[in-house]
């Protein structure tokens, strides 16, 4: 800004401050949007087109995530030009309603899809779990605030890890949805972690949850497969991640596709369009899934050039975060950012065996209307927090 | 410090992702590959059958099988209405296939190829025209038990399609196409092939004409005398081959599961048997009494020990006593006193019942294993069918006797002439067979067959005295009716009873061969229960001479 002259010293002095838009945020997730939209379209137009459920329409999930995407981008835009402030009295409001809506998926309003109930009909089909996410972090940003010094206490750590434990079983419990309920809950220990003076009690606790899940695997491990017979379907997907080729025919069916996807991916894959795992082969391929198949299709580049945007959009909003002119925004940026990066970990991992397979999505680029839109709508929060900051000229 | 913890957890999965995609890539996509490769295998053509002057016998078509895949149809209307008309079939019929859901249905297979190129012009969606060879087999009934036919899945069943099927069968192919998890084969995906290896083409002995004109004399014969069943064998008595093998009624091989109206069954089993009837040969795989055309071994017997000579002399009174049993000659009143020329002749029983005799069990025992009758002549062709004869520790001078004119003993008709030519050929057992030689599809490298020949049964003398002997049967003997004018031709009839003996039923046969001085072909003519006149000379003995009256010049200019 220094070399930027007199006139810039000029406007400066009479109105002191610069409005900041940070552009290469919004470059990258419109570039994801856009890579999303190709990627779910290659994944999905041989299923559709020779599906009759789809009308053999081959744009048929293409046209679906691309209106979803529009309204979404058009949330981002309006989100990103109001200020962030203004959404702070409706915090407990909004976690209120979230739970109202998970609710209601009991009731007729509900939609079953592939065996699970998780979506409400309100004129679109929206998963209340979305709304959570962005409920959640909102509440805990405005409470985080509020709090203040409390948060150093004990009483105010554990509040705060208390808060989003009844979101996180409804969304368990009714929505049948296990992985999001841990999304909620990461969400809410990064938001603490990052206000917390306490490193100290998260590395214990950390290093607890490593050593018991350490112990748990290493007790499946050693057990004789027989007595796990008629054990629930989590356990075995544990021992499916364990042994993948032993359950090739069903609980890591899912797991080995996406293996043999990755595998055949090679250093630049087989070209866009040219997977042949998407053709029925790789269950969720345009979902859960998409990944691997990008693997397949643009190979190891082509991979790790999407973790390379994932981390670039996570480093801008760590900018944004570090530089937010109140706490209430760093928080809210905070809480953005644990969202997607945990689910860009986990999805990441789970196409990759490297944990049990749980149903996360690509954020941006996995098909799935709710996702894409409450993304777009954080990401606009993300940029309005950016709006705020003020830049002030040294010069 | 998150930052730290994140950039670790990525930098953790970017490894893991190197680790699949660089270290692990070869194992996962070998699997992957074999995943989604499904093998096709393409058939071989199939060797044709030739006879010997390059008629092809047995050959190859092109016909199409259609089918629709289901999930690739996208206009089911259309294709339901022009495969119904194209195929005229009823539009229920193609409904019920085109809405099933399934990876592909089969509508119509063995279609001709242009209707399957017709259908292919329309270019609908979802219907798919395979090609595929079938077997053909240009003269329909001619030949047919002894070519034999092929199943569905271009294997031999019957005939020279079974015995010489490895030959012919050729090495399948294979494709590797890509399909999509259903089975569905993906289109612009290039496909590995290993093309078909074509089976190798059969050149047989047969000839064309004259199983052709066999074929038709023994049809006219059979409705004339209202035969069951009428055989006729034509071969080179020095090589074994086989110019002709005629057994009707014989059967379409273009349709072979076909049964004729007349002959009813109730249900598959009873099919079976009866096709199995009408595949049967009767010139190899059944056995019957050669009567006495089988005086020839008797008197090759007698001749080679030197117990007679064409100037031997015998008294016939119509019977001979042997034992306590009283054998009537067949000529009642009995031939009075000839020779062995005229015995032979006449074909007069007492004549070689005492020749039988004075040879007695053991000596003639040693003959008919010497002549090979005890075992198969080795024809290539399947289920040749064995002698039956008395134990020799059962024979007594009765069976002998009989034994001795051809009766109380079954062979079969490819024995019976396939022993007589080796008699008359200079004395060398010869293989009859079929196979001259194969032929690769290009035409190079025929690989010869060759068969076994046993040497001197009999000095070349006895042969020489037998052939003038048998020369003398169609020259103003029983055999008169054989004898076609300006050719030399040897022969002797048969009349036999079919068992049981008082059915009225009989066997006329008749063993013709040229020239008689050095015999270049042997036909044999069997007539199984004529009506009305029934003897050997007067069914059987022209059929052979209205097949020589037109295959010997035939033969002569070759």
């Amino acid at each position: 800004m220094r070399s930027n002259g007199g006139k810039v010293r000029k406007l400066n002095t009479v109105k002191k401050e610069v409005q900041f838009f940070d552009y290469s945020l919004l470059f990258v997730v419109l570039f994801l949007v856009g890579f999303g939209l190709i990627m779910v379209y290659s994944a999905s137009s041989y299923d559709a087109s020779t599906s009759k459920s789809f009308n053999y329409d081959a744009a048929y999930f293409l046209k679906k995530q691309a209106r979803a995407a529009l309204m979404g981008g058009v949330g981002m835009i309006v989100m990103a030009f109001i200020p962030y402030g203004f959404w702070e009295r409706f915090a407990i409001a909004g976690y209120l309603i979230s739970m109202v809506l998970i609710v209601l998926v009991l009731t007729p309003l509900g939609i079953e899809a592939n065996g699970a109930r998780r979506w409400l009909n309100l004129g679109i089909s929206v998963q209340p779990a979305e709304i959570a996410k962005l409920a959640m972090i909102l509440f805990l940003a405005s409470m985080i605030c509020k709090m203040g010094r409390q948060i150093g206490t004990g009483r105010g750590f554990l509040t705060t890890l208390a808060i989003p434990v009844p979101i996180c079983v409804m969304v368990w419990w009714i929505t049948n949805n296990l992985s999001s309920a841990i999304i909620i809950f990461g969400i809410a220990v990064l938001m603490l972690f990052v206000a917390s003076p306490k490193y100290k009690v998260f590395f214990i606790l950390g290093g607890l949850l490593v050593t018991g899940v350490l112990l748990g695997v290493l007790f499946l491990k050693g057990m004789d497969p027989s007595q796990l017979e008629g054990a629930d379907f989590r356990s075995a997907r544990i021992m499916a991640w364990l042994n993948p080729e032993d359950y090739a025919s069903d609980t890591a069916f899912q797991t080995l596709q996406s293996l043999y996807a990755i595998g055949s991916g090679g250093l630049f894959g087989k070209g866009i369009g040219q997977s042949m795992q998407k053709l029925g082969y790789l269950p969720e391929v345009q979902n859960d899934m998409i990944f691997a198949m990008i693997c397949e299709e643009l190979g190891i580049f082509g991979g790790i050039c999407v973790i390379l945007l994932f981390v670039l959009l996570i480093w801008r909003c760590m900018v944004i975060a570090s530089n937010a002119s109140d706490l209430f925004g760093a928080l809210l940026v905070v809480g953005v950012l644990g969202h997607i990066a945990i689910q860009v970990i986990l999805n990441i991992a789970v196409v990759t065996n490297t944990i049990p397979n749980t149903g996360i999505s690509l954020p941006f680029i996995s098909y799935g209307g709710s996702s894409i839109m409450f993304l777009m709508v954080e990401m606009g929060l993300v940029l309005s927090v950016g709006r705020g900051i003020r830049l002030r000229d040294h010069g | 410090m998150s930052t730290a913890i994140l950039l670790l957890l990525i930098v953790g999965l970017i490894i893991r992702i190197t680790y699949f995609m660089v270290y692990q890539s070869e194992y996962y996509s070998k699997k992957a590959v074999e995943l989604h490769q499904r093998e096709r295998s393409i058939k071989a053509k199939r060797g044709r059958i030739l006879d010997r002057n390059g008629v092809v016998l047995a050959d190859n078509i092109t016909v199409c099988t259609v089918s629709v895949i289901h999930s690739q149809i996208k206009d089911p209307k259309t294709v339901i209405r022009v495969l119904s008309e194209e195929l005229q079939l009823s539009t229920e019929f193609i409904k019920k296939r085109v809405e099933k859901v399934s990876s592909i249905e089969k509508i119509k297979s063995n279609i001709s190829k242009q209707v399957g190129d017709r259908i292919r012009e329309y270019e609908l969606e979802g219907v798919k025209v395979d090609e595929d060879y079938k077997r053909y087999y240009p003269y329909g009934e001619l030949a047919s038990k002894v070519l034999g036919f092929t199943g569905g899945d271009n294997q031999g069943i019957i005939g020279l399609e079974v015995k010489y099927d490895e030959q012919l069968q050729g090495e399948p192919g294979v494709i590797l196409t890509f399909t999509d998890a259903k089975g569905v084969e993906i289109k612009n995906k290039e496909e590995e092939r290993k093309e078909p290896v074509a089976g190798n083409d059969l050149v047989t002995t047969l000839d064309y004409n004259i199983q052709s004109y066999a074929t038709q004399i023994a049809k006219q014969v059979m409705e004339t005398k209202q035969a069951t069943r009428v055989s006729i064998l034509v071969m080179d008595p020095g090589s074994g081959e086989i110019l002709t093998m005629v057994d009707v009624p014989e059967f379409d091989l273009n349709s072979p599961f076909q049964v004729p109206d007349s002959l009813v069954f109730t249900n598959e089993e009873e099919k079976q048997k009866l096709l199995n009837g009408i595949w049967r040969n009767g010139c190899i795989n059944d056995t019957y009494e050669p009567g006495s055309i089988f005086k020839i071994i008797t008197a090759a017997a007698a001749l080679e020990e030197g117990i007679v000579s064409p100037s031997h002399r015998f008294f016939c009174p119509g019977y001979i006593m042997v034992e306590d049993r009283r054998i009537r000659c067949h000529k009642y009143g009995g031939h009075g006193s000839v020779d062995f020329t005229e015995g032979i002749q006449g074909s007069c029983n007492p004549v070689f019942i005492s020749l039988g005799l004075q040879l007695g069990i053991d000596k003639y025992y040693e003959y008919f294993q010497k002549f090979k009758l005890t075992e198969k002549t080795g024809i290539d062709l399947p289920g040749e069918a064995g002698t039956i004869m008395h134990k020799k520790e059962n024979m007594g001078p009765v069976e002998l006797a009989t034994v001795a004119f051809g009766q109380s003993f079954q062979i079969t008709p490819i024995q019976m002439a396939a022993t007589a030519a080796a008699l008359i050929n200079g004395g060398n057992k010869v293989t009859p067979h079929l196979a001259l030689k194969s032929l690769q599809q290009e035409g190079q490298d025929a690989k010869n067959y060759a068969f076994a020949v046993t040497k001197q049964l009999v000095s070349e003398e006895t042969s020489a005295t037998l052939r003038q002997l048998l020369e003398k049967v169609v020259d103003g003997g029983t055999g008169s009716n054989g004898y076609v004018e300006g050719y030399r031709i040897g022969g002797k009839t048969a009349t036999s009873q079919t068992l049981p003996r008082n059915s009225g039923n009989y066997i006329a046969s008749f063993l013709g061969f040229w020239p008689a001085e050095n015999p270049k072909i042997l036909a044999l003519a069997i007539v199984h229960n004529p009506k009305g006149v029934y003897y050997g000379g007067q069914v059987a003995a022209p059929i052979v001479r209205q097949l020589f009256e037109n295959i010997l010049p035939y033969l002569e200019g070759m």
